[in-house]
C-alpha cells in the first residue's frame, strides 16, 4: 500500500520533473512533442477532476437543501442555474450566435453572465475607496511615503490631476506625468524586480524540492 | 468634538459607496468634458504604428477579455477596430478566451457597417481556440492548419481577404487586447520568435508590468485602461466609451483623494485634541 | 621559311578567333551566367534548433555595393529565391548565438534560412517527413553593377539537435544551484537553523485560537491557481498545518475551491491533518467544497460565505488576481483576522492594505520549512539564500565591470559579459 500511496507518486513526479527540466535544453522536435503530449494529458486529468468537483458541488448543496439550513434557497439556485445554462447550451449546440442571430446561449451570456461578471468587477471600485479611506492614514514615515506615492500616481493618471498640478506647481517646471513615470520606472520597478528575483529563486528551489521528493505537501501527508 | 471626529473615521462604508455612486453616475449622465492635456507615449506609438501601415495590409486583432474587464478593454478594442477600418486595413479577429464571444459579437454588429466594411472582404472572425500555444506556433507556417474554417463554419481560404494570407509573414502586426497574461504569450512566442510586431491593450493595473517590454521594444505600443482608450479616441478624432467614461474616472479619482486627505486631517486633529 | 609558316599559322589562329568572338548581346548573355568559385561559401546546420533552420555563410567582400540573391533547392533543379541581401548587411553578429558557439568577430555574411517558410511546408508535415534531416542545396547570384555571377552549388543538411548549447550558461547555473542544494540538504542537521520571524505564520496560532474562543469557523481560500503554480503548492502545505491546529483545537474550517485538482489534493491534505492530530472522527467531507472555475463567480461565492458565516479568521494563500481585494475587504468588514500570502506582486498592495498580516512572495514558499521545522526543508531555505547571495554578488560585480567596459569603449568585452548573462 505504501508503494502505491507514496513511492509510485514520488517516482512519477521525479521522472516527469526531470524530463520536463531536460526538455528546456533539448531543442529537438521529440522534446516539443513530449511537451504537447503532457499538455494533452493535463487537460484530460483536469476534465476528470472537474467532474469530481461538480459532484462535490452538487453534494454540498443537496445536503443544505435536505437539512433546510439557513439560506438553502440559494443552494436551489445552483441547480436551477446549472440546468438553465445546460439546456440553453444544448439547444444552441454551444453557439453564441448563428447566422447573425443571437442564440439561446448567447442571450443567457449577454443578459445574465455579462452583467453579473461586470458587476462583481465593478464592486472592486467601491471596495478600493473604503480600503483607501481606512488604510491610507499617515501613522509613520513609511505610511507617509505610501500616501505620497499613491497621491502622485492617482493625480498623474487623470487629466484633471494634470490640470490641478499645473495650477499649483507649474513653477517647478516638472509635470506630474514625469514624476509619475519616474516613480513607476525607478523605485517601483526596482522593488518589483527585487521581489521577482526572490520569487524566481524561491520557485526554482521549491521545484527542486518537489522533484526530489523533499516537499510532499501535494500528496497529502504520509 | 472628539466623538464626532472618531465617528467620522469609522464612518459606515455605505456612505462612501453612495458618494462614489453619485460621483460616477452624474458625469456619465451629464458629461463635463474635462480636457485631456497629454497623450502617453505608449498610446502614441501604437497609433503611429497602425497609422503608418499601407492600406490593404492585414492585421490580427486578438480580443481576449471577458465581461469583467470589458469596461476598460471594450473601448480599446472598438477604437483599434475603428482606426483599422479608417486606414482600410484588413482585420482577422480571433480569441483565446471562451468568455469573449458575446463581446466580439457586439463589436462586429455595430462598427463594420459604420465604415461600410464587408465580412470576408474586410474582416473575418475566427472561432475560439483553447490551445493558445499550439495555435500561436502553428500560425507561423500555416494559419489554416489550425483555422480551417471561420466562426460560421465556412472554409477560411475562400474569403477574398484571405487569398494572400498564409502565415505571419503576410501579417503586418498583431494587436492583442486582454485582461489576462495572453499578451505575454504573443510577445514571447510570436513577437520575439518570429519577429512579428506586437501591440497591446491591457487594464490600467496591468499596464505598469509591461514597462520592461515597452523599453526593449518587444511591444511596439500599449493602450492602458480607459484613459488609454480615451487618448486613442482623441487621436483618431472619434468619441467613444473611453472618452465618455473619462469624466467619471476623473471625478472618482478626485473623490478618493479627497477622502484620504480628509481622513488624515481628522486623524491629525484627533492627535492634538 | 619555317618562320613564315609559323607566323602565318599564328596569324590565322588569331584571325579565326577574331571571327569566333561572340556578338555584343551574346557577350552580355554569357556575362549574366558567369560562373564564379566562392571558396568561403558554406551551408551549415543552425546549431541548437529543432531542425528547420540552416545558415548560409560566406566572406564579406571589400566591394560594398554587391547584392546577393540566395537560391535554394531540394534537387538542384527547381530553384527558389529565398532572400536578397546586400554585402555586409547580415553577419554572424546579427545571429543571436553566444560567443562560445562561434567566433562572431569573423568577417562573414551569414543569412539564416527557415526551411518551412521558404518551401511552404507546414511544420507538422516537415517533421513527419524529414525526421532524419532535410537536405538542401544553395547557390548565390552575385550582382555587381551590371555584372552577374553565379557561384557553385553547396549542399547542407538541416537537422534537429539534441542539446541547446546556447543555454549552456543557464545549465551551469542550474547545476551549481542543484549541487549546493544537495550538499546543504544532505548535511541537514538535527539542530535548529535560524529562520527570521515571519509574523504572518506566527499569527496562525492566534487566528485559530480566536476561532475556537468565538466558536466561529476559519475560512481558508487557496486562491485561483492550479496545482502547477508553486504558490498553490505552498498554500496546500500551509493548509495542512492550519488543518492540524484546527483539529487539535476542535475548531471549524471551510475551504472553498476554484480548481478541481486543488480540491482533490486539499481534501486529502485536510483528512491527513485530522488523522495526525488524532481527531479522525471530527473530519467531515464538506470541509472542502468546489465552487466554480469562474474568477468572479468564485469571489462572489466566497464573499457570500464570509458575510453569512462571519468567520473569526480568514486565510488567503496562493495565486490571486483581481478578486483579492473583493475577498480581503469583505473579510475586513466581517471583523475577521486576516492572513494573506501571494507571489503575485500586483495583488500584494491590496493584501497589505486590507489584511492584518501578509506573506510576500518567497515568505509563502518558506512556510513549509517555517511551520514544520523539518531540518531538510529548513536547509533548502538556505539554498534559496545562497542563490540570492550569488545573484547579488554577480549583479554587483558585473554591473561595475560593464560600466567600466562601456566607458572605456571595449564593446567586445561588454558583449562577452552580456552573452554570459543572457538567457536565450
Amino acid at each position: 500500500m505504501k508503494i502505491i500511496k507514496k513511492y509510485i507518486p514520488l517516482a512519477i513526479v521525479f521522472i516527469f520533473g526531470m524530463i520536463t527540466l531536460a526538455s528546456y535544453y533539448v531543442p529537438h522536435r521529440t522534446s516539443e512533442e513530449y511537451l504537447e503530449w503532457i499538455n494533452r494529458w493535463e487537460n484530460i486529468v483536469s476534465a476528470f477532476a472537474l467532474f469530481l468537483g461538480m459532484i462535490s458541488l452538487f453534494y454540498v448543496h443537496y445536503k443544505k437543501i435536505e437539512r433546510k439550513v439557513d439560506g438553502w434557497g440559494y443552494s436551489l439556485f445552483v441547480y436551477i442555474g446549472f440546468l438553465i445554462i445546460m439546456v440553453a447550451a444544448m439547444i444552441s449546440h454551444g453557439d453564441i450566435s448563428k447566422g447573425g442571430k443571437v442564440t439561446c446561449l448567447g442571450w443567457t451570456f449577454n443578459n445574465i453572465y455579462n452583467p453579473l461578471s461586470a458587476t462583481m468587477f465593478s464592486v472592486l471600485a467601491f471596495f478600493i475607496i473604503s480600503t483607501a479611506y481606512r488604510a491610507f492614514r499617515i501613522k509613520s514615515t513609511s505610511a507617509f511615503m505610501l500616501f505620497l506615492a499613491g497621491l502622485i500616481l492617482m493625480l498623474g493618471n487623470i487629466p484633471l490631476g494634470e490640470i490641478i498640478w499645473d495650477k499649483l506647481f507649474s513653477w517647478t517646471h516638472i509635470t506630474i506625468a514625469e514624476i509619475k513615470n519616474w516613480i513607476i520606472n525607478v523605485p517601483s520597478t526596482a522593488g518589483k524586480r527585487g521581489i521577482m528575483i526572490g520569487i524566481a529563486i524561491g520557485a526554482a528551489v521549491t521545484s527542486l524540492k518537489i522533484i526530489f521528493g523533499i516537499e510532499r505537501g501535494y500528496m497529502g501527508k504520509d | 468634538m472628539k466623538e464626532t471626529l472618531n465617528k467620522m473615521l469609522k464612518i459606515d462604508r455605505r456612505w462612501l459607496f453612495l458618494l462614489l455612486t453619485f460621483a460616477i453616475i452624474i458625469p456619465i449622465l451629464k458629461p463635463i468634458g474635462i480636457p485631456s492635456k497629454s497623450t502617453s507615449d505608449a498610446v502614441k506609438d501604437i497609433y503611429d504604428f497602425i497609422d503608418k501601415l499601407p492600406p490593404g495590409s492585414t492585421i490580427i486583432l486578438s480580443l481576449d477579455y471577458d465581461p469583467s474587464t470589458a469596461p476598460e478593454l471594450h473601448p480599446q478594442a472598438a477604437v483599434v477596430l475603428k482606426h483599422a477600418f479608417k486606414k482600410n486595413l484588413k482585420v482577422i479577429i480571433m480569441t483565446f478566451l471562451a468568455g469573449s464571444g458575446g463581446l466580439i459579437d457586439e463589436l462586429v454588429r455595430t462598427i463594420p457597417t459604420k465604415y461600410s466594411k464587408e465580412y470576408g472582404r474586410d474582416y473575418v472572425l475566427l472561432p475560439y481556440m483553447p490551445n493558445i500555444l499550439a495555435a500561436l506556433t502553428q500560425m507561423s507556417s500555416n494559419i489554416y492548419a489550425f483555422y480551417e474554417k471561420d466562426i460560421d463554419g465556412k472554409p477560411l481560404r475562400e474569403y477574398e481577404m484571405m487569398k494572400n494570407i498564409q502565415s505571419y509573414k503576410d501579417i503586418a502586426c498583431v494587436v492583442d487586447i486582454t485582461g489576462t497574461a495572453i499578451l505575454d504569450y504573443w510577445v514571447a512566442y510570436v513577437g520575439d520568435k518570429y519577429k512579428v510586431p506586437i501591440l497591446g491593450g491591457v487594464t490600467a493595473i496591468s499596464q505598469v508590468g509591461y514597462g520592461p517590454y515597452l523599453q526593449k521594444k518587444q511591444l511596439k505600443g500599449l493602450i492602458g485602461g480607459m484613459k488609454g482608450a480615451a487618448e486613442y479616441e482623441r487621436l483618431i478624432s472619434e468619441v467613444g466609451k473611453g472618452t465618455s467614461g473619462i469624466d467619471a474616472l476623473n471625478i472618482a479619482h478626485i473623490l478618493v483623494i479627497v477622502f484620504i486627505i480628509f481622513s488624515n486631517i481628522v486623524l491629525l486633529i484627533l492627535k492634538f485634541l | 621559311m619555317m618562320k613564315i609558316i609559323k607566323f602565318s599559322l599564328i596569324s590565322l589562329f588569331f584571325i579565326s578567333n577574331l571571327f569566333a568572338m561572340p556578338s555584343k548581346s551574346k557577350k552580355q548573355a554569357e556575362q549574366k551566367n558567369q560562373n564564379i568559385e566562392l571558396s568561403s561559401l558554406q551551408l551549415i546546420d543552425y546549431p541548437s534548433d529543432r531542425g528547420d533552420m540552416i545558415i548560409l555563410k560566406w566572406d564579406i567582400e571589400k566591394e560594398n555595393d554587391l547584392t546577393y540573391e540566395i537560391y535554394v533547392s531540394t534537387n538542384k533543379e527547381n530553384w527558389i529565391k529565398a532572400k536578397e541581401v546586400k554585402n555586409g548587411e547580415w553577419t554572424l553578429e546579427k545571429i543571436d548565438l553566444p560567443f562560445w558557439m562561434w567566433n562572431k568577430k569573423e568577417s562573414k555574411n551569414a543569412v539564416l534560412l527557415e526551411v518551412t517558410k521558404i518551401f511552404s511546408i507546414s511544420e507538422e508535415d516537415f517533421f513527419d517527413k524529414y525526421k532524419d534531416g532535410f537536405k538542401l542545396y544553395a547557390k548565390l547570384n552575385i550582382l555587381n553593377k551590371n555584372k552577374r555571377f553565379e557561384t557553385q552549388i553547396v549542399e547542407g543538411m538541416a537537422k534537429g539537435n539534441w542539446f541547446r548549447t546556447d543555454r549552456l550558461n543557464s545549465l551551469i547555473t542550474v547545476i551549481i544551484v542543484s549541487l549546493v542544494f544537495f550538499i546543504v540538504v544532505s548535511h541537514a542537521k538535527k539542530k535548529e537553523l535560524f529562520i527570521r520571524r515571519i509574523a504572518g505564520l506566527d499569527a496562525i496560532d492566534e487566528a485559530v485560537g480566536r476561532a475556537t474562543e468565538m466558536g466561529k469557523p476559519v475560512i481558508y481560500v487557496p486562491g485561483i491557481g492550479s496545482m502547477s503554480n508553486i504558490s498553490t503548492i505552498a498554500s496546500v502545505f500551509i493548509l495542512g498545518e492550519v488543518g492540524k491546529k484546527i483539529a487539535q483545537y476542535d475548531a471549524t474550517i471551510k475551504v472553498p475551491h476554484y480548481d478541481p485538482i486543488v480540491f482533490t489534493v486539499a481534501k486529502e491534505t485536510i483528512k491527513q491533518a485530522y488523522i495526525e492530530a488524532e481527531r479522525p472522527d471530527s473530519y467531515r467531507d464538506d470541509i472542502n467544497m468546489f465552487i466554480t472555475q469562474d474568477q468572479f463567480a468564485y469571489a462572489a461565492a466566497v464573499d457570500g460565505m464570509i458575510t453569512r458565516e462571519k468567520p473569526a479568521a480568514c486565510f488567503y494563500m496562493g495565486y490571486f488576481m483581481a478578486e483579492s481585494l473583493l475577498l480581503a475587504e469583505v473579510g475586513a468588514s466581517a471583523g475577521a483576522i486576516q492572513i494573506a500570502g501571494t507571489d503575485i506582486d500586483s495583488q500584494l498592495p491590496f493584501f497589505v492594505t486590507a489584511c492584518d498580516y501578509t506573506l510576500i512572495g518567497e515568505e509563502l514558499y518558506a512556510a513549509g520549512a517555517y511551520l514544520s521545522k523539518e531540518p531538510m526543508l529548513v536547509s533548502a531555505l538556505k539554498v534559496q539564500d545562497f542563490g540570492k547571495l550569488l545573484f547579488i554578488i554577480f549583479a554587483s560585480i558585473l554591473s561595475i565591470i560593464l560600466i567600466i567596459a562601456a566607458k572605456t569603449g571595449s564593446t567586445n568585452f561588454t558583449n562577452t559579459i552580456l552573452d554570459i548573462l543572457k538567457v536565450r
